[in-house]
């Protein structure tokens, strides 16, 4: 990384408990694609029992899957991309020292976000709407005939409410860390934070980009 | 042999071919775990006396070819181990491939006990009655968690998945008592969710499904079952955790009432007792707990119980005589 | 990572001294007095120091309802407690030793004091992390006790569905809750781990001149990173099963139960590493120390860690020979299982190597370390019992896979642990602990477990099934026998926890390295400093330099 290299309001501060900030750099980098892989095993075990759930019983997995609004995911996908493209700008400008524009470019990202959320309620208030929550008791659930529809159903929940979970605390983190490099001096001492936190932003859109086609589109 | 005459026992009974190869191969390796342990032990307690500080020892080192050395002390043993897999997947292929003559056997495990169902329509509870030198199938599956049905004689065990069908199958050679259990474990009762397998010759099989056979799986095989589903056994269990009366053997007997009267449990005695346990007839020494079954269980429910409690009589008074 | 100033690190450059007390402001534990200083440390060493406090206090509880079990299984027919109390005691035991006790235990305690020291770093990469991780871990811990206190939890440690999601009338949710939060503690510390190993290594010290036990902590964490999030998911899956009935591990919704148990063991086999691997790296500083002499084939123990951490995710279906899966399968994960097995039971070998021709003192640590050896590999060549297809189907889920497990995981991960815990308690406390109390009971240990676990495989191999709280008389000899066994094991382990406790006021101060053993946390003082190095620490040229080893040709150690 050449950050700061041009600008010496760029840069990182050093912790005492390393030697060289270089070292500081790469141990935080480092530590959120580890962070990153066992986010991602966490998934891949909901994905792959999604897919295993779909070679078991495939008519009754695209019966239900029939239900999802799929131009409100195809919506989100972009909606999501878009904010991981405004997060690659807010990382641009952070590195040039640029402060305004990148909090601007957080700021965006963080409102796409939020739209997401906004969107997946809604969609979530629709299914609600079509009895589609067989996990409520006191709501008949509109496939009642077809009993392993209801494992995909409620599969779909697990998955999207873990992804809204994450997106929800990148939102907050976003919004607190956007507050503090508000404040002068922010790039000068925590430049590389903006970064690490973008890995994590990326690992959220990459996510539903593995979810959008397993729970969508696989099953049209 | 009686299982139960023992209170020390240091080798299993082998009631198949299948089960005495399967001691032949814990045998064997047994033998070569011994090969490949019994040095560690004896170098380390001999070094650890030649080698202690302080003793005169040569302790000059040559040349090593510690890659070499590496390499053959992984591969020796595990080649020499993979001779036991491949027997080991032998046998366990041979256990695989069920014989097209062999006789099938239901079973089905539930919350705790087993229930086992001959070809020729009689069934049996948590025991189990065979005949040896023909193969056997058994064909199980639970009606609600995993079991998995354990027959140490046989070497054999297979769960049984509230899903789908499972099987085993076997050919016995040796008649006598044995035991199976549930090993899987399933709950509250699970230690108790064994019997007895009895193997025995072609002809006392079909004797024993002629008569006693016949007997336990018609009306008390079925009021057995229902005897579990009430969950009578909650109280009137040997052990449980509310005293009541054990009913094993009470058919028949006298029994002394709380108001001093005395009479005979008869079938019209434990009819009552089951309808309706509070009015009148309460026996000496309990509390008045147990609650009235009538409008709860239905009359044909009702007839087999009460054949099933009689013939737990019959069997106490059989152990009894002699 | 907020905090802190722009330094250079403390005194560099100055002339190594190996002298304990050079009057250089306190050690860690003097360096502060409050609650405060203890609660919210970052130091590695202190958070070291939490953990070994709270896994204690867990290894009394797990192993006070062991006691109770061997209590009840005295008699045959089940009348010290009713089948429930013995069901949910066997339970607790289960799951406090796996989750609350073995899993954490060396990597939490030694590790985190340790590895820093060992490969002259400062503090882990994430000092913070590393205190949430102690958090996380007692929230998790505090879900579990709730369980039980509220009336106990009846499912044995695996959870098996559908009898924890439908069936079982106890207290499953907490316990899973506090399990699964209990797993993200574990992730934390393996991700600490993993970067600092990668980050923090002192100037010349590459990855060949590591100590084993730095490498089989590496290959733990791997393990940590990357099985831990699937029985997170599994888990996740099984509260919302319990809680929602969604029905994946539910067969009248075309679910399935076995499912589970996949998941399930995808985590716990690997977990058995996470517990055998660290416990490999005790041993493998313990005994080079005590024997004078370099570890034998130091390159090839570090390979196979790493290589045994990979290869057990590939395993875990010989816990299902029985259950339903597909015979292809049985066969592949059973051959697996023999490639993983022998390696790491053949790792016996490469200790009692490095016993040959050394000058051996035999003290406490080292004593721990050859029952160890002695234990391990009878527990490791079992399981190749077990992996064996024919004889899994006489054997399994008996008594000789409880006994099995227990020469894995007492007789190796305790064993190792205790022998750890006396190697290195000079360096964590400053003080000796007595030489003779210490060689007791380690004596009473080994002599205890074997009792206590030999007759369990005889009662296997019989026919005993395991969780049996009504069993057949035939069995009560070998039974009284176990039980008999298992009050000296405690005998043995109440020893230490009284007379280590005795020597941190009474015991005579220890020397910064009273053991001449080789390795960078040997040269700080005892304890060590709050930020470890006085001076920069300089890596040795090779790993093990001890005045005795054999000329290794054929491979160089660089």
């Amino acid at each position: 990384m050449s950050a700061g290299a041009s600008d010496s309001a760029v840069g990182v501060k050093l912790v005492s408990h390393f030697a060289t900030v270089e070292q500081q750099k790469r141990a935080a980098v480092l530590g959120m694609w580890a962070w990153l892989l066992t986010e991602l095993l966490l998934f891949a075990g909901l994905f792959l029992t999604a897919l295993i759930l779909r070679l078991l019983h495939p008519e009754a997995v695209q019966e239900a899957a029939r239900h999802l609004k799929f131009w409100i995911g195809a919506i989100n996908t972009v909606v999501l991309i878009g904010s991981s493209l405004t997060m690659s700008g807010a990382i641009q400008l952070s590195r040039l020292g640029w402060q305004r524009g990148m909090v601007r470019f957080m700021l965006a990202t963080a409102a796409l976000g939020t739209l997401f959320l906004l969107l997946k309620g809604y969609e979530y208030y629709a299914d609600y709407q079509e009895h589609m929550m067989p996990f409520l008791s006191d709501r008949p659930y509109e496939l009642k005939d077809s009993p392993p529809s209801r494992l995909f159903v409620n599969l779909y929940y697990v998955a999207t409410s873990l992804h809204g979970l994450h997106l929800m605390t990148g939102i907050t983190i976003l919004l607190v860390m956007t507050w503090q490099a508000s404040r002068p001096g922010f790039l000068g001492q925590h430049q590389n934070r903006i970064e690490i936190f973008g890995l994590y932003w990326h690992f959220i859109d990459l996510i539903w980009i593995l979810a959008f086609p397993t729970l969508y589109v696989l099953n049209r | 042999m009686n299982p139960t005459d023992l209170a020390l026992q240091l080798w299993p009974a082998a009631a198949s071919a299948t089960a005495v190869e399967t001691d032949w191969l814990i045998l064997a390796f047994t033998v070569l775990t011994l090969l490949l342990t019994v040095p560690v032990f004896v170098a380390i307690t001999w070094f650890a006396i030649r080698y202690r500080q302080g003793e005169e020892a040569d302790r000059s080192h040559g040349n090593v070819r510690s890659v070499l050395i590496e390499i053959s002390w992984m591969l020796i043993p595990f080649l020499l181990t993979l001779i036991f897999f491949v027997w080991g997947a032998r046998l366990f292929f041979i256990s695989k491939q069920v014989p097209g003559d062999a006789m099938v056997i239901e079973a089905i495990g539930r919350q705790w006990m087993w229930k086992f169902q001959h070809p020729t329509g009689q069934s049996e509870i948590n025991d189990l009655h065979l005949p040896i030198g023909q193969p056997i199938k058994i064909r199980m599956i639970s009606q609600d968690v995993i079991h998995n049905l354990y027959l140490p004689a046989l070497r054999m065990q297979m769960a049984t998945l509230p899903d789908r069908y499972t099987e085993l199958w076997f050919k016995a050679d040796r008649t006598g008592s044995y035991r199976l259990y549930c090993s899987e474990y399933c709950g509250t009762d699970h230690s108790k969710m064994d019997g007895n397998l009895t193997l025995m010759t072609q002809a006392d099989y079909a004797a024993w499904l002629q008569n006693a056979g016949a007997q336990q799986g018609g009306q008390a095989g079925a009021g057995r079952v229902v005897y579990e589903s009430y969950g009578c056994g909650a109280c009137h269990d040997p052990g449980a955790k509310v005293r009541a009366p054990a009913l094993a053997g009470l058919y028949g007997r006298e029994v002394r009432l709380a108001d001093g009267r005395t009479v005979t449990a008869d079938e019209t005695y434990l009819r009552d007792k089951i309808l309706n346990p509070n009015r009148q007839k309460l026996a000496a020494d309990y509390k008045q707990v147990m609650p009235a079954f009538r409008n709860v269980i239905p009359p044909d429910d009702l007839d087999r119980l009460v054949s099933y409690l009689k013939s737990t009589g019959a069997t106490a008074q059989q152990e009894a005589k002699p | 990572m907020t905090s802190g100033t722009i330094t250079d690190g403390p005194a560099l450059r100055e002339p190594h001294t190996p002298d304990s007390r050079l009057g250089h402001g306190a050690d860690y534990l003097h360096a502060e007095h409050t609650l405060r200083s203890w609660f919210f440390t970052t130091d590695h060493k202190r958070i070291a120091l939490l953990y070994l406090a709270s896994i204690t206090a867990f290894f009394v509880i797990g192993a006070v309802t062991a006691g109770l079990v061997r209590l009840a299984l005295v008699v045959p027919d089940g009348q010290v407690f009713t089948n429930d109390t013995y069901n949910k005691l066997f339970t607790i035991h289960g799951v406090v030793m796996v989750w609350f006790f073995l899993i954490p235990s060396i990597p939490a305690t030694f590790g985190n004091f340790l590895i820093p020291l060992m490969i002259g770093a400062r503090d882990l990469a994430f000092p913070k992390l590393n205190l949430a991780s102690w958090y996380v871990f007692m929230t998790g811990a505090l879900f579990t006790l709730a369980s039980v206190v509220l009336g106990g939890v009846d499912t044995g440690w695996t959870f098996y569905t559908p009898l924890s999601t439908a069936f079982s009338n106890t207290w499953v949710v907490p316990a899973l809750i506090g399990v699964t939060i209990v797993g993200f503690s574990s992730i934390l510390t393996g991700l600490n781990f993993v970067v600092t190993i990668h980050t923090m290594r002192a100037p010349g010290m590459t990855w060949f001149r590591l100590p084993i036990f730095v490498w089989t902590h590496y290959a733990t964490s791997l393990i940590f990173l990357l099985a831990t999030p699937v029985i997170t998911v599994a888990l996740i899956l099984l509260i919302a099963e319990r809680a929602f009935h969604i029905g994946v591990f539910d067969p009248a919704y075309g679910g399935d139960p076995v499912l589970f148990q996949h998941l399930f063991w995808f985590y716990s086999h690997p977990a058995v590493y996470i517990m055998v691997l660290p416990g490999m790296g005790v041993i493998s500083e313990i005994v080079p120390a005590f024997a004078q002499k370099k570890l034998f084939g130091y390159k090839f123990v570090a390979y196979a860690a790493i290589g045994l951490a990979s290869v057990t995710f590939f395993v875990w279906g010989h816990h299902m020979f029985v259950n339903g899966q597909s015979d292809f399968a049985s066969v592949a994960f059973s051959v697996l299982s023999f490639a993983v097995a022998v390696p790491s039971a053949v790792k016996v070998y490469n200790w009692t190597a490095t016993i040959h021709k050394g000058s051996l003192k035999l003290d406490t640590p080292m004593l721990y370390a050859m029952g160890y050896i002695g234990l391990f590999v009878l527990g490791g060549l079992t399981g190749l019992y077990l992996a064996t297809l024919a004889i899994n189907q006489h054997v399994h889920a008996t008594y000789f896979v409880v006994a099995h497990f227990h020469y894995i995981m007492v007789g190796g991960t305790v064993l190792a642990f205790l022998g750890g815990l006396h190697f290195w308690w000079p360096k964590i406390t400053g003080r000796m602990y007595i030489e003779a109390w210490g060689r007791i009971s380690a004596f009473l240990i080994f002599i205890g477990f074997n009792v206590t676990f030999f007759p369990q495989f005889i009662l296997g191999y019989l026919g005993m099934p395991r969780r049996y709280h009504v069993y057949p008389p035939e069995f009560q000899f070998l039974n009284i026998l176990s039980s008999a066994g298992s009050t000296i094991l405690a005998v043995g382990y109440l020893f230490p926890m009284v007379y280590l406790v005795y020597s941190i006021w009474f015991g005579k101060r220890a020397p910064a390295n009273p053991w001449d053993a080789k390795g960078l946390e040997w040269t700080v003082p005892s304890p060590p400093p709050a930020h470890n190095f006085l001076t920069e620490p300089v890596a040795p040229k090779v790993p093990y330099d001890y005045p005795l080893q054999a000329q290794e040709t054929g491979r160089q150690h660089s």
